[in-house]
């Protein structure tokens, strides 16, 4: 590879100084002289010493408290005090419906991991999954049901409901159930049971982050309402319009499995795919694309027309159309897309766009009819019909019914289960007013949420680890819900409810039986008979159900309007903008908006914390004359206005501003206390104020649906400064200009190439990765085992399971909005996101980064205690009861990894300490602590090892980050076995160590990203 | 800063310090190290006995330690696998029998007063009917052996390779109520770490790790 000259940075301020260092007062390194130092008289000094040794004596020397310890007074058959428990359950935070394996120990679930046998999700999980786990221990969750906001019982609420509805099913009948697609297919089942003795009444299903405009489309162009299942594994070329199918469309977890594993290089090289985004934020997709175009929000369509023209005429077909509109964009970048899409084998390009827009998503199908991306050939289509996803099954359509019948007073009862209607819709208010007019509202759900507090009733759900189900993630794929634990409270599951409201006492798991008796075991063939059926498929999680093909019909292009929708008008920029929203990587549409393992992880991209921000292209925001974290008024067309913080993001388009979903639930003043309270601490949230802000003012309620941009808003500077929490500054690798010597300040941190410069200069690589440093220091002989690491940055997406799956294995605390103001987060694993590229275009490289666990550790010779040794088998350990917090580790180490305890950190709910892992330490005050390699894994797997009398295998060993990576772009290993996965990446040509040139010998390694481009050799340059 | 409080607090505290590592039995032990530790239980339950005199095996109670990493205090329904039949010691059985015959009764059944406790935590009557007055309540034994929260031990591998219980726990089947009989201080870990290679008493191989994150972590 090419030693060359291209720049990364970490944040526009950044852009432009001498590779990417800051001054030393312009942040993290500030300088201080002795002469700053308060006075303090010897004298003094030596009491206050005195007193320190005294009291701290003292402090330790007394017998803890009498501990009393109760075991089982009967104990349950196979249940072992302190061992754990895997049970295979489908994860419930997003209506994708990922396969988990639940870790219970001592009965309470502590961790959740991919389950590697579901067909969808293969292992893989997201941020928000693993965090999931968290909200079981939610002390706000509602346990008993609730009569006009005042504490009741199950009894009288079962006895009113069911006196309601029978007075419903004899008069009016006008009874409407609102849902999300989280329900499952019994629940479906059962509540279009519990509506038949209704005369009137209707499920209306709707997502909170709408994709109907697909299934609509597909209503209009193949004769069947279905949202087809994408099989990226299939595609040579992917070319997204605005769909961020990485970060959360549809189902990320399954789409990052099957992206990756049509992206490899160890095959030939049709099996790495090319990926093309054209949008108008920066996505998580945007920034892995191979190709990234920014284009003005709200001209998917237009762009689309223009690309199914020149799609036709390459292939010899008639346009569709005579004329078109003015292209948003070159018609030179028209071209390649579409020279690009028919590069690859006809069935295997696609195109997916984002838009919320049926003549958007008509147009995408003629597209990819034409790509043959429906066609089945061998096996599955890339876009299979016959067996769609059922992940959102919402209608848009419906939910406007249902807003016109509110309107008209044509419904008197309505039932909400999993929807949080009055937050997560542009007309929420609306609708909260329109409640009023029912009779009878009830709210099925975890919480008193934005739409509870209308209802009349409130029914509490168990968590899902507290629940029975099924979903039926994908026509053919069934799977089973299993509770870890019992609920915690007087929690009730939707099918018991509704069977209560029939009169019926039948639990929730033999309903589910029931229905799988008669409609899923039909399918299998199974000799062994229901009951091994039903038992292997609550231990696998999961299983293949014999669906019968839906039948698609040929596609129809009279469905395509006669005539393109022409590109909005651009906005009079700067003071108009045109607004885009979309589903937060955090907390989703607003449903994890209480999680704070969630709020406080950074965004993948913006690396922001505790609050949604308004990010605005570079130009734009000097033209408005603001910065990052300057607040920033939105006014929309209705007059609402909402105050965010600006976040200043290369690779915007100019006329547009994008927010995130689903920050601002009520309820979130609670997070006021949460981190240290301290005389300069600043609450996480000001009085009176939430976590972030609701941005659903600024989606558009159209005729048949709801979109998710183009509405033109009104922004203004309002001058005050926030202090808004960012990661993207902390930790830096770089050297700071001012403190390097001539020549040093660059050091290769990221590496990428192009599959063209890989292909034609394999061996080219390896004189970056093999240096071999002169050490003062004898070897240690690493021995049975070396253990390592390798990251692909090819394969990372930036996605940030890993952060979190990380902060749930290894107990790491909450710190809260002004500590990681004050760069005191505490995660052990964080992404580092570079940016590249001149003009307004960038290019990005996520780069997961932990302690590199180095043999020659520059930590470790500066510990004074010995804190921080080297083990045999190559670990860098973490001492916490040798450490005395002299943080001289931590400025030694050069990839600034070492997270220090400066408080005891408060659990701001005491109960959701319930979710520390009793296999590691939880670390007190003034400790160091980093990343251990997830040694109670190694420990775990060497015990079990030993007892079994084996040798430990590859692969026995996987830590929390590499456990749950979607993309698997995490390897760990023993790098004295030649054989391991680990040894073979390790002699990978793309292989490389971060700052390998200090000498320090990391054991972690990274493997360059590759991006699929076709540049000739040397013109892709490497830090 | 008023000089003479300090002084007068710092000599207080270097006093109540020294005091504070003088033990029971004189002996000098640092902060922390509970050698010696040896609580009244609820139930005066004997090792002596049990262990001891009818020679049944550790692991039949503390199951867990061959299959989990604490070997743990067994729940009460194992007690009841025997004592659901014995209720009392074979001496008060025979006396009373002894004392029937000769009276020329029915011998009455007896109870002894700690198995009396058993019962009523399991809410049963002494003729081992439940009792509906009783609440069913697990023991709360008293801790005897416990490491801070920053050292993980593991029994499973101890006991795979086949290091006796005593070697830890000291001479457990003299002891009618359970004493801390080693310091379970590093030192004293790391001690048997070092010295028992390559074979156990037992003659099983073994390769004991003596790394940092053997048990901190």
């Amino acid at each position: 590879m090419s030693q060359g000259s291209k720049g990364y940075w970490t944040s526009p301020d950044r852009r432009g100084a001498a590779d990417g260092g800051v001054s030393p007062a312009s942040g993290e390194f500030s300088v201080m002289s002795v002469g700053d130092l308060p006075a303090l008289p010897r004298r003094d000094f030596l009491r206050l010493a005195g007193f320190a040794v005294g009291a701290t004596s003292l402090i330790g020397c007394s017998r803890g408290k009498e501990r009393e310890v109760a075991p089982y007074l009967v104990a349950p058959e196979e249940v072992v005090p302190g061992r754990a428990y895997w049970y295979a359950t489908v994860c419930g935070a997003c209506p994708a419906g990922c396969g988990v394996l639940a870790k219970a120990l001592d009965g309470r679930p502590v961790k959740l991991e991919g389950n590697p046998q579901h067909p969808l999700s293969a292992g893989g999980m997201c941020p928000i999954g693993q965090a999931s786990v968290l909200s079981l221990y939610d002390s706000q969750r509602l346990l008993a049901p609730l009569r006009d906001g005042n504490a009741s019982d199950w009894p009288s609420v079962d006895a009113e409901l069911s006196a309601a509805f029978e007075r419903l099913a004899q008069g009016s009948g006008r009874v409407r159930f609102l849902v999300d697609s989280t329900t499952g297919p019994t629940e479906r089942k059962a509540i279009e049971r519990f509506l038949a003795r209704f005369s009137d009444a209707r499920m209306v299903t709707y997502d909170p982050i709408s994709l109907s405009a697909i299934a609509d489309a597909h209503q209009e162009t193949h004769g069947l309402r279905a949202l087809p299942r994408f099989r990226l594994e299939r595609a040579e070329v992917i070319v997204s319009l605005g769909a961020d199918f990485l970060g959360g469309w549809i189902s990320p977890v399954e789409h990052t499995k099957a992206y990756q594993a049509g992206r490899r290089l160890d095959r030939h090289e049709g099996d790495f795919s090319q990926h093309i985004q054209l949008e108008s934020r920066m996505s998580l997709s945007g920034s892995n694309a191979d190709r990234r175009i920014s284009i003005p929000p709200g001209t998917s369509a237009t762009i689309l027309a223009h690309l199914v023209d020149r799609v036709a005429r390459h292939a010899g077909t008639a346009p569709p159309w005579q004329a078109l509109p003015a292209a948003p964009i070159e018609g030179r970048l028209i071209e390649d897309l579409a020279r690009a899409l028919l590069s690859a084998h006809r069935g295997h390009a696609v195109v997916l766009c984002g838009d919320n827009d049926s003549d958007a998503q008509r147009l995408t199908n003629c597209l990819n009819e034409m790509l043959g991306g429906y066609d089945s050939g061998h096996g599955r289509a890339l876009i299979d019909l016959a067996r769609p996803s059922r992940q959102r099954i919402g209608s848009d359509a419906d939910l406007l019914t249902l807003m016109t019948e509110l309107e008209e007073g044509a419904v008197d009862a309505l039932v909400v289960r999993g929807a949080n209607p009055v937050f997560d819709l542009p007309f929420g208010p609306v609708f909260a007013e329109r409640l009023r007019n029912l009779s009878l509202v009830v709210s099925i759900g975890e919480r008193v949420d934005e739409t509870a507090q209308h209802a009349h009733f409130v029914c509490p759900e168990p968590h899902f680890l507290e629940s029975w189900g099924d979903s039926e993630p994908a026509a053919g794929v069934v799977a089973l819900r299993q509770p870890v634990l019992r609920s915690m409270g007087a929690t009730r599951p939707l099918l018991e409810s509704l069977a209560a409201w029939r009169g019926e006492r039948r639990s929730a798991r033999d309903q589910i039986r029931d229905r799988w008796f008669a409609e899923v075991y039909r399918g299998a063939r199974d000799a062994a008979g229901f009951e091994a059926f039903w038992n292997q498929t609550l231990h696998d999680g999961c299983a293949e159900s014999e669906a019968t093909d839906e039948l698609a019909g040929e596609f129809r292009k009279s469905a395509l309007s006669p005539s393109p929708s022409a590109a909005p008008d651009a906005p009079a920029l700067p003071a108009e903008l045109v607004a885009e929203v979309y589903s937060s990587p955090q907390v989703l549409d607003g449903r994890h908006g209480h999680n704070p393992w969630l709020l406080e992880l950074p965004d993948p991209i913006a690396k922001t914390t505790w609050s949604n921000c308004a990010a605005l292209a570079p130009a734009t925001a000097r033209s408005l004359g603001v910065a990052t974290g300057d607040e920033l008024e939105i006014e929309a067309d209705g007059g609402a206005k909402l105050l965010l913080p600006v976040v200043v993001q290369p690779g915007q388009h100019v006329s547009a501003v994008s927010v995130a979903l689903g920050w601002g639930r009520a309820g979130t003043e609670r997070f006021a206390g949460v981190g240290p309270q301290w005389l300069e601490g600043e609450a996480t949230v000001a009085p009176g104020e939430r976590v972030g802000t609701n941005a659903a003012p600024l989606m558009v309620a159209g005729t048949d649906g709801i979109a998710y941009s183009g509405l033109r808003v009104k922004v203004r500077a309002t001058g005050v400064k926030r202090s808004l929490a960012t990661t993207q500054r902390h930790h830096t690798l770089f050297v700071p200009a001012g403190l390097a010597r001539a020549g040093h300040e660059r050091r290769p941190i990221v590496r990428e190439t192009t599959l063209g410069e890989l292909r034609h200069a394999v061996h080219g690589a390896a004189e970056h990765t093999h240096h071999e440093h002169p050490s003062l220091y004898a070897e240690h002989p690493k021995s049975p085992h070396h253990w390592g690491m390798a990251i692909d940055l090819s394969r990372c997406t930036g996605c940030s399971a890993c952060v979190v799956s990380c902060q749930a294995e290894n107990n790491i605390p909450v710190v809260g909005r002004d500590e990681v103001f004050r760069s005191r987060e505490m995660h052990w694993m964080r992404i580092d996101r570079y940016y590249s590229g001149d003009g307004d275009e960038v290019e990005v490289v996520h780069m997961p980064m932990l302690c590199q666990h180095c043999d020659n550790a520059p930590c470790e010779n500066v510990c004074p205690v010995q804190a921080t040794v080297q083990s045999a088998e190559g670990l860098n350990q973490q001492v916490y009861n040798r450490c005395v917090g002299t943080r001289y580790c931590a400025n030694n180490c050069p990839y600034k990894v070492r997270r220090f305890n400066w408080f005891d950190y408060p659990r701001q709910d005491r109960l959701q300490n319930l979710v520390l892992n009793p296999d590691v330490t939880v670390r007190s005050r003034g400790v160091m602590e980093k990343c251990s390699l997830c040694v109670q894994r190694i420990q775990e797997a060497k015990a079990a090892a030993k007892i079994a009398g084996k040798a430990l295998d590859d692969g026995d060993i996987t830590p929390a980050c590499g456990q749950s990576c979607p993309a698997g772009a995490i390897v760990f290993g023993d790098m004295n076995d030649p054989e391991s996965r680990l040894s073979r990446l390790k002699q990978d040509p793309r292989h490389y160590a971060v700052l390998d040139e200090l000498g320090i010998k990391p054991v972690v390694g990274y493997l360059a990203k590759v991006r699929n481009r076709t540049e000739p050799v040397g013109t892709v340059n490497h830090v | 800063m008023n000089g003479r409080l300090f002084s007068t607090l710092l000599i207080c505290g270097i006093v109540l310090a020294g005091i504070s590592l003088v033990r029971a039995g004189g002996r000098l032990q640092l902060a922390g190290i509970d050698q010696g530790y040896q609580p009244v239980q609820p139930i005066a339950y004997s090792h002596r006995l049990h262990a001891g005199e009818l020679a049944i095996p550790c692991l039949y109670c503390h199951s867990g330690a061959e299959k989990s990493r604490r070997a743990g205090i067994p729940a009460a329904s194992i007690c009841m696998n025997c004592h659901r039949f014995v209720s009392a010691t074979m001496g008060a059985v025979r006396a009373e029998e002894k004392a029937a015959d000769e009276e020329g009764r029915e011998p009455r059944s007896l109870v002894s007063p700690e198995l009396a406790k058993l019962y009523q935590a399991h809410g049963l009557t002494e003729s081992l009917q439940p009792d509906p007055g009783l609440e069913a309540m697990p023991i709360a034994w008293k801790r005897v052996h416990s490491l801070p929260d920053f050292a993980a031990f593991d029994h499973r591998p101890h006991v795979a390779a086949e290091i006796s219980c005593m070697s830890c726990h000291g001479p457990i089947e003299t002891m009618d109520r359970v004493r801390q009989e080693a310091t379970l201080s590093m030192g004293w870990c790391v001690r048997c770490h070092r010295e028992t290679t390559p074979r156990t008493e037992a003659g099983r191989p073994v390769d004991p790790p003596l790394d940092c994150v053997t048990c901190h972590y």
